[in-house]
Order: C-alpha cells, then sequence, then structure tokens
C-alpha cells in the first residue's frame, strides 16, 4: 500500500478531508443562518407573533444567549473549516507526490496557530460560562493534548521547511 | 556565489555551442544554462567529468574562484 501519489493512502485521505470540509460548509452556513433567525427574533420579538411555538416567551428571553453560543459555535467551525481546508491543500501535494513544497510550510503553520486559538478559546468559553449566571456551566478540561498537538504540528513545519531546502538544493545540482 | 563556472569561455575557444555540448555530455540544455548563470548549488562529479571529457579541460579551467 503506496502512502504517497495517486491511488494512494494520501489520496483516500484526501477524499475524506474533501467530505468533511463540504460537511463543514454547509454546517457554517447552517449554523450563520440560525444566527441570523435569532438575530432578527431577538432585534424584533414581534416577528414571533405570527410563529407558533409553546415556549415563546423563553425563547425571546434566552435570544441573545442562544445568539451568542450560535456565534460561537460557528466561530469554532469556522477555525476547524481553516485546518481542514490547509490540510486539503498539503493532502492535494502529497496525492500528486511531491510533499515539500515551501507552500505547505505555511499551510502547516496556520493549522498549529488554528489548533492554539481554538484552545485558547475554549478556554475563553469556560470563562465567559463561569461568569454569566443563567447559562449552562462548560466544564473546564484542561490538558496537555491540544497543546503538545500545537508543538508537534509546528515541528513538522521545521522538518517540511527543510525539505523544501533539500529539494531546491538537489534541483539546482547539476 | 565566488565561485563561477567559465563555460561561455571554453565554449568560445572551442567554437562549440551550448546545444552541442548538451548532445555530447547527456545533461540538458537547461542544466547547462543553469550552470552558466551562476544559480547552480552545487555540481556532480558525473556532470564535471562529462564537461571535462568533452571540453578537454581540467576542472581547475572550468572552475573560477571571484571573491
Amino acid at each position: 500500500m503506496r502512502a504517497l501519489g495517486p491511488g494512494s493512502v494520501s489520496s483516500f485521505l484526501k477524499m475524506v478531508l474533501d467530505i468533511v470540509h463540504v460537511g463543514l460548509l454547509v454546517g457554517v452556513a447552517a449554523v450563520g443562518f440560525m444566527a441570523f433567525v435569532d438575530l432578527l427574533f431577538t432585534v424584533n420579538p414581534a416577528l414571533l407573533d405570527n410563529v407558533q411555538i409553546s415556549d415563546r416567551d423563553q425563547l425571546i428571553q434566552r435570544g441573545p444567549v442562544l445568539l451568542a453560543g450560535l456565534l460561537a459555535a460557528g466561530v469554532y467551525m469556522a477555525g476547524v473549516l481553516v485546518i481542514i481546508g490547509a490540510l486539503r491543500r498539503i493532502f492535494a501535494t502529497l496525492t500528486v507526490g511531491d510533499p515539500f513544497r515551501p507552500d505547505n510550510v505555511g499551510r502547516l503553520r496556520l493549522i498549529a496557530l488554528m489548533l492554539a486559538i481554538l484552545e485558547l478559546g475554549r478556554y475563553a468559553l469556560w470563562l465567559v460560562s463561569a461568569w454569566l449566571p443563567a447559562v449552562h456551566h462548560v466544564r473546564p478540561s484542561f490538558g496537555l493534548t491540544a497543546w503538545f498537538s500545537v508543538l508537534v504540528v509546528l515541528v513538522l513545519a521545521e522538518v517540511f521547511r527543510e525539505g523544501a531546502r533539500l529539494r531546491r538544493e538537489a534541483e539546482l545540482t547539476i | 556565489m565566488p565561485i563561477r563556472i567559465r563555460l561561455d569561455e571554453l565554449l568560445m575557444a572551442r567554437r562549440m555551442s551550448l546545444a552541442e555540448l548538451a548532445d555530447r555530455t547527456g545533461v540538458s540544455t537547461a542544466n547547462l544554462t543553469v550552470l552558466k548563470s551562476g544559480e547552480a548549488q552545487a555540481i556532480r562529479f558525473t556532470t564535471l567529468d562529462a564537461l571535462c571529457r568533452e571540453l578537454g579541460c581540467a576542472p581547475g579551467e572550468l572552475l573560477a574562484y571571484e571573491p
């Protein structure tokens, strides 16, 4: 079983990433749409007069919190989308059997940055949920896995940078 | 880089074209152009051997050090 090139494990993973990417795009769009609808009802509760729902008052009361939750989910999904997008482009280079392209260094650094931002965002969410009284508290769980992943990806980026340098050197060896 | 390949001078002295040298040595014209322009990072012994053989020169005549 080949790891690189057409018809390899990389091309299979690229296909999986493509599907996940499309799913996330749909997810971000759906969350955005729900946030927009919630924003409309929060700004103008009279719009709910024509809608038949049992807990109308509670919905109006919790509208801003729901909106914040939807926006947080949307931002989180957008962050994951950026990571998946960068991974897709990296795997596209693996599929053609040319991993040590200089572009991949920047993509790996972007992935590390997004992983760090998402982890920090999770901490921010804990703080906000602990601070707001009417919100369901998110249980904090500090783990080193995320930060370990960030460091591993940063090291991989350096490995790719060195690989790209060696490739360039090999290209200019006559 | 202070190392220069004196390909132009040697070709001119032997009235040989770059394409002809490429044909004789088996090194592509594009690679010989990279060598000539000074963009090359390294040269293989096999390339050096082929160039010296076809140009009838020693490596020292092909390479010049100009700091």
